[in-house]
């Protein structure tokens, strides 16, 4: 998967140039492992990295911590920024709980709702200033 | 042309995000490119393609 994934960001970067180009791992692929990728690519050609994003499914956060944490603890490791997603179908108290369990693992943490645009502001500010 | 990463377990929202950030970038006049390594390529339509004149690159294997 690496080495098909940096020849696509070599070749975005070579023939397509677009200003952003958003890179959707498979859920196997942990942040560690994309950081890697993305500095790899950049031996040979330039392009500015950053941010890292991970997404935390928020109604489905407490069965996943229990039957796939070593995976989630992944996607967490090396994030510049953690959404917990689908926010706008939880209670305060579940978000409470969860940010909770995430801020052991995490500095910045949101909560994201693209129905309600909830921390779209946030994750923009990060795509465009980060590096 | 900067790298933005957004990883998350199958249903998290990933292509969802995107697709919604690609359409704020557009707004403001930047173009984007995708590459999937899920199979999640279906998610972005024809139609969300041509609008944006997207180009998405789908790579198996994670």
């Amino acid at each position: 998967m690496a080495t098909s994934l940096v020849a696509s960001i070599k070749d975005y970067r070579r023939n397509i140039q677009p200003d952003f180009l958003f890179i959707e791992p498979s859920e196997m692929v942990v942040t560690s492992e994309m950081r890697k990728v993305a500095a790899m690519g950049r031996r040979d050609v330039s392009y500015d990295s950053g941010p890292f994003i991970t997404l935390m499914d928020g109604p489905a956060f407490p069965t996943l911590w229990q039957e796939r944490q070593p995976l989630l603890l992944g996607h967490l490791e090396g994030a510049d920024l953690v959404a917990v997603s689908k926010s706008d179908l939880m209670d305060a108290g579940e978000i409470e709980k969860i940010n909770h369990t995430l801020n052991d693992h995490c500095r910045d943490i949101i909560q994201l709702s693209v129905h309600s645009g909830l921390g779209l502001e946030e994750v923009m500010k990060a795509i465009v200033t980060s590096d | 042309m900067k790298i933005v990463t957004i990883s998350g377990v199958q249903g998290s929202g990933k292509t969802t995000l995107i697709r919604t950030l690609i359409s704020l970038l557009a707004a403001q006049g930047k173009r984007s490119g995708v590459i999937v390594n899920e199979a999640g390529e279906e998610s972005y339509s024809p139609d969300f393609l041509e609008t944006y004149g997207l180009k998405i690159t789908q790579i198996w294997g994670g």
